[in-house]
């Protein structure tokens, strides 16, 4: 072969090898493009739940002493939280934690409410209630209601709580709670639950996980 | 006025502690003590700070009081299967050379009736008690905290 004729076929191998080299890297691209749109649920570390279960009625007060029912929980998502307001230590940690969450999620555009629910309905009263969680974050809400209402409420979310006599000031008893912070759906339905130890990041970056899934 | 009669009162305190410490081997050293800003209208705050006990002994704490609350308990949350709940601590070892702190989710300072309205800034009194009858008081700063809760320890 003379030169010319070789230089001009060693162009074109060259050209295909890079033409080839050009493809694999483009479809390993779009791959991984379509790859990272799929969100990956198995990462999280709240329980998100295979069936979210609808909640039936139900009707309590807010700290505005409006009524607070399943029709509060539609069409927003809620993070609920049981605590009470004589609780020193994990209650207002966990309303500042969940303060945090609400500042980190503030870019989304999606409805998010913060519901702190008492689960001491004799000393809580909407009153009380209204100056507690408006220390935290003054677009809290705060719920009570009678024993019964809120022992209906708590029974249909799994949410345990009771009384512990103090020992010597009767009026300062203790109440035993469940700390997990639930998730509400849009739909009114209980979506998945945060266990403590509870941490904004984590809770922020698992409820983007969980809103980017829904829709 | 208030932070100067604070002042005055913590030195008292100091004073009878140390006085009646005189023939105590070694004591206690409380640092970073800090009390959580509340709701205005609580009934009960949290209190917490770091204990080191420096000498060779064993030093059991077993009571605290203040004169800012009517009563003072030590208690631990423990949250056992995902439910909170407080154990009143009637005595707490602190071990030779080691030490015991008190943070959120945790140990803590459990504060009863507030004799007056508590905000970020002000000053309370804290005293230790010892098992041997010695004491340790410290004033600690009410702060307004922020919590991430992604730097948690738990006990």
């Amino acid at each position: 072969m003379s030169t010319p004729e070789k230089q001009s076929k060693t162009a074109r191998i060259l050209i295909v090898l890079v033409l080839a080299v050009l493809a694999t890297a483009a479809g390993i691209w779009s791959a991984s493009i379509i790859l990272d749109r799929r969100v990956n649920l198995e990462e999280l570390e709240a329980i998100r739940f295979p069936v979210a279960r609808q909640l039936p009625p139900f009707e309590l007060v807010d700290h505005n002493n409006q009524v607070f029912n399943e029709d509060a929980l539609r069409g927003r998502w809620s993070f609920l939280f049981f605590g009470y307001t004589h609780c020193p230590d994990v209650c207002p940690t966990t309303l500042s934690v969940l303060n945090s969450v609400a500042h980190r999620l503030q870019d989304l555009e999606a409805d998010i409410r913060f519901v702190f629910v008492s689960v001491d309905p004799e000393r809580d009263t909407p009153e009380v209630l209204a100056r507690y969680v408006g220390y935290f974050n003054g677009d809290f809400i705060g719920v009570t209601g009678t024993e019964q209402q809120i022992a209906q409420f708590t029974r249909e979310l799994g949410i345990m709580h009771m009384r512990v006599a103090a020992e010597e000031n009767t009026s300062d008893y203790l109440v035993d709670h469940s700390a997990s912070v639930l998730l509400i759906d849009p739909d009114g339905r209980y979506h998945a639950v945060f266990s403590p130890p509870l941490a904004a990041g984590k809770i922020s970056d698992d409820f983007r996980k969980i809103l980017e899934a829904y829709r | 006025m208030k932070t100067r009669s604070a002042s005055i009162l913590v030195a008292l305190l100091a004073f009878l502690c140390l006085y009646s410490s005189a023939h105590a081997a070694a004591t206690l050293e409380i640092t970073h003590p800090w009390i959580r800003e509340a709701p205005p209208s609580s009934r009960v705050l949290a209190a917490y700070l770091s204990i080191n006990n420096p000498g060779d002994a064993a030093i059991t704490i077993n009571g605290i009081s203040s004169p800012d609350f009517e009563s003072a308990e030590l208690h631990r949350t423990v949250i056992n299967e995902g439910v909170a709940s407080m154990q009143h601590v009637k005595q707490l070892d602190v071990p030779a050379n080691g030490g015991v702190m008190l943070e959120p989710g945790g140990l803590h300072l459990m504060l009863f009736n507030p004799k007056r309205m508590l905000a970020a800034g002000d000053t309370v009194t804290l005293t230790i008690h010892v098992i041997n009858g010695t004491c340790i008081t410290v004033s600690a700063p009410v702060v307004r905290q922020v919590d991430d809760g992604h730097s948690q320890h738990h006990h």
